[in-house]
């Protein structure tokens, strides 16, 4: 009885939320706020607790520059996430988690940041074309220290421009000159990959095939575009 | 629709739909696998060649010659790099390559080359996307080919899907069309009994069609037991169940006129001698013992000579009519021979006298009686155990010997010196039923038309009998299709015989089937009781060709005939020895009064034949009879029939 009392109030307040959301900010969102709150729900209330926070970060961002809004991004998952390793947290040796999941977590690694970052950044409007997921060699600890394969989210602001990079290791955003320690490997974004297929992919079962894939899919199921 | 092909239309409409949804399903999920493939094998492909471009520094020219190397393996429609910028960097395409599926299956089932795309950089450096996209004719001509292969063993299944249906079809329709045959039967007026069915639907209904054939016939039996009691109570004599005077004279009479009766015949009279003496000294029981051993040893002939009767006249007086000319004084001799042996066991001083005569067909009953009497009372006069014989008959077939007549019956048929006679058969409002058209025959070229009595016998013998029913009834059908009256043919009881009779008369019959449909065909009622199958077989020849068929000369025996219900008839003719004095006769007219009432039971029409006096005829048709024939109606008429 109480719960069910209860689950009506909870849903209203959601609502109102979305709905003050909705007032607050004019730009057109490449996300779906409602969906993001629900799969969180069902995600546990730490996720839920996440996707709020996530959601009025992101808020306070409109009608800012690119600038501001990588900056607000990178912060706030370097701050709410803590680095673990995937064995750690799932128990693989590799595994991409959505946002959401990550947020659930609150602990991911170096894939999982730039997943985050990447969707959340497509999410408030930033057009893909400026976002790539980039595979790198990683030299920790200055020059003869530990070599890792490493995983950063590279901006551009222009085509063929010097990338800004956003990295989990240094929390600084800086262009790429000046990141010495990350040798890039290869590079890829979301770019053309539903071309012609629709947001159907979502439930196809290939798309589990690539880590890629199903990141974009379970990411497309929590709201992100 | 029947039922059967509402089933089949059912099972083969299932089976054309199961096809093709099956087909469909296949293509579809085959197409719907080759287009995952391709759009991964797009993408996968992308992917590898934007790693190894990526490799290459950024050098346009490497960048271009690794990708044509790529492209030129052959499995691609189109390789292009676009520039960060969003030009198109270089470009590889080639035509479409020629498919072996036909366009239309193509239009139908289309495999979409979904574009894989990739980036390319150069460490930072974003250098652009390559876009990939396979061939996809591969994938149509597989797909084609796997549906064809489909479509095939699909194709082999329904055919044994269908062969399976076919037994199964098979196995219902046979009990229901024995279910089917017997109510037709029934509607035809054979009442038919079937083997239940394994089918319980079918097994149920042919129990209740089973047990309603079982009740009409208990029905039938009681009816016909009846009519057999008041049959025996209309003409036979008490003590010996011999005829008595009444039937005896209009079995007689019928005999001399009826169209087809014996040419020649005789007639034995036989006297108990001073019976009043007898009976006052012996006893009434001693007295009746030796009427009946009188009676039995006469009865002996029935028996010995198909056609002869027997009838005890009044107390002392028996007769014994024969179907043969020139027998009737050795008859005679032998009766009265036989009884001087067992008479004197009963008393030496009993005695009989016999007179014995010839008789003509058409002869007046009278002037045969007359003369029998008179041979009887000189026999009487001459003392015990005499025999007095007068008026040798001519014999009719003197001269030629039998293979002349032989000769003159087969060139009268073979010539058309044949014509039917025609006599009105009217039912109760005088309007007319159908003409009985008994066949005549010219046997000397100028001679006169001889009724059947002069030759059928001799027909018989010669195996002549199915040529001349089967002209008989060329006759009637050209002469129905000349003025559309109805007509009626007799068919000899011998030619039932022949094996070929009944199919050659329904060819006859079918080849006029408007005709036909006027024909009334009868045969005897003795052919009915001696050879039933015969009867039966030759009813479901004719009676689908619309023809009607029934007995003529019928009563004495009808309710002998026991399965008289699965006939197949349409109508009875009674006898004239049946119907003949039913005006002054209640006994009789209640006989006729049952028979007709159990015939009508079995839906059968009932006809009165030779009655001659309006009295006959009033009472006749308060017995119920359907329609009347004979001297009462008209005078035969000879006029000839069309020939």
């Amino acid at each position: 009885m109480v719960r069910r009392a209860l689950m009506p109030a909870r849903a209203w307040l959601i609502r109102i939320a979305l709905a003050a959301l909705a007032c607050s900010t004019l730009a057109p969102r490449a996300w779906d706020a409602d969906t993001m709150l629900r799969a969180a729900q069902a995600q546990g209330p730490q996720a839920l607790a996440g996707a709020r926070a996530l959601q009025l970060a992101l808020a306070g961002l409109s009608g800012q520059d690119d600038a501001a809004r990588l900056a607000a991004v990178n912060q706030f998952f370097n701050r709410r996430v803590v680095f673990a390793s995937d064995a750690e947290v799932w128990g693989q040796t590799d595994y991409w988690a959505s946002p959401l999941e990550t947020l659930a977590k609150g602990r991911g690694d170096c894939e999982d940041y730039v997943i985050a970052k990447y969707f959340s950044l497509v999410a408030m409007g930033m057009p893909v074309a400026r976002l790539r997921l980039v595979y790198v060699r990683a030299q920790v600890g200055g020059p003869g220290g530990e070599v890792l394969a490493h995983m950063v989210l590279a901006y551009y602001a222009a085509a063929g421009a010097e990338p800004l990079i956003l990295d989990n290791l240094i929390g600084e955003i800086r262009p790429a000159s000046r990141r010495p320690d990350l040798e890039p490997v290869f590079s890829f974004n979301g770019e053309g990959l539903w071309q012609g297929v629709g947001t159907q992919s979502a439930g196809d079962p290939v798309s589990r095939l690539s880590r890629w894939r199903e990141v974009l899919a379970k990411a497309h199921a929590e709201g992100f575009q | 629709m029947s039922l059967i092909r509402q089933i089949w239309l059912l099972l083969l409409g299932t089976l054309v739909l199961a096809l093709l949804a099956s087909v469909t399903v296949h293509v579809g999920s085959a197409r719907d696998t080759l287009q995952t493939q391709l759009r991964l094998k797009n993408n996968d492909n992308a992917t590898a060649l934007a790693q190894v471009l990526s490799q290459q520094k950024g050098q346009r020219e490497l960048m271009e010659l690794t990708a044509a190397a790529q492209f030129d393996t052959g499995f691609y429609r189109r390789i292009r790099f676009i520039a960060a910028d969003g030009t198109v960097g270089f470009q590889r395409e080639a035509p479409a390559k020629p498919l072996h599926a036909p366009a239309w299956f193509v239009a139908l089932a289309p495999i979409e080359s979904v574009p894989g795309v990739a980036q390319v950089s150069d460490g930072w450096r974003a250098l652009g996307s390559i876009e990939v996209v396979s061939q996809s004719a591969y994938a149509h001509d597989e797909l084609w080919l796997g549906s064809v292969r489909a479509a095939f063993a699909l194709a082999v299944v329904g055919v044994v899907a269908g062969l399976i249906a076919a037994f199964g079809v098979g196995r219902i329709r046979r009990p229901l069309d024995a279910t089917v045959e017997q109510a037709a039967s029934l509607q035809r007026g054979e009442y038919l009994t079937v083997a239940e069915p394994d089918v319980p639907e079918l097994r149920r209904l042919a129990r209740a069609m089973n047990s309603m054939v079982e009740r009409l016939r208990t029905v039938f039996e009681t009816q016909a037991a009846h009519v057999e009691t008041l049959r025996r109570q209309a003409s036979c004599d008490a003590l010996t169940g011999l005829s008595n005077r009444g039937h005896f004279m209009a079995q007689l009479d019928a005999a001399l006129k009826r169209e087809d009766g014996h040419a020649t015949g005789g007639l034995v009279l036989l006297r108990v001698l001073e019976l009043a003496e007898l009976n006052h000294s012996l006893g009434r029981e001693s007295t009746d013992r030796l009427i009946c051993t009188i009676a039995q040893t006469l009865q002996t002939y029935t028996h010995r000579v198909a056609g002869a009767f027997v009838g005890r006249l009044n107390g002392a007086d028996f007769a014994l009519a024969l179907p043969e000319g020139r027998l009737a004084d050795e008859t005679a001799h032998a009766v009265v021979e036989l009884l001087r042996a067992a008479l004197p066991t009963f008393a030496t001083r009993a005695s009989v006298a016999a007179g014995a005569v010839e008789t003509r067909h058409g002869e007046a009953i009278a002037a045969v009686m007359g003369a029998a009497d008179f041979a009887l009372a000189r026999a009487e006069g001459s003392g015990p155990f005499t025999v007095v014989a007068t008026g040798a008959a001519m014999s009719s077939w003197a001269g030629g010997g039998e293979r002349g007549w032989r000769e003159r019956v087969r060139d009268a048929l073979h010539d058309g010196r044949v014509r039917l006679a025609e006599f009105a058969v009217v039912d109760g409002r005088g309007s007319l039923i159908h003409l009985e058209c008994p066949l005549r025959l010219q046997l000397e070229p100028s001679g006169p038309f001889e009724t059947a009595a002069h030759w059928l016998p001799l027909a018989i013998r010669s195996r002549l009998s199915c040529a001349a029913d089967e002209r008989a009834l060329a006759l009637a059908l050209d002469a129905i299709a000349v003025d559309g009256r109805p007509r009626g043919v007799n068919v000899s009881p011998a030619s039932l015989a022949d094996s070929g009779f009944a199919a050659r008369l329904r060819t006859q019959l079918s080849a006029l089937p408007r005709a036909a449909k006027d024909v009334w065909i009868e045969v005897g009622e003795i052919a009915a009781v001696e050879q039933f199958e015969l009867v039966r077989e030759l009813a479901r020849q004719v009676r689908p060709t619309g023809a009607r068929f029934g007995l003529e000369h019928a009563g004495e025996r009808l309710s002998r005939i026991e399965r008289l219900f699965e006939a197949g008839l349409d109508y009875v003719k009674l006898d004239a020895a049946v119907t003949q004095g039913s005006g002054g006769d209640a006994q009789r007219a209640a006989f006729v009064r049952g028979l007709v009432a159990m015939l009508h039971g079995l839906s059968l029409r009932v006809i009165a034949e030779g009655v001659a006096d309006d009295a006959d005829a009033q009472a006749l048709w308060a017995c119920g009879v359907d329609g009347i024939t004979g001297p009462w109606v008209r005078p035969p008429t000879d006029a000839p029939a069309s020939i």
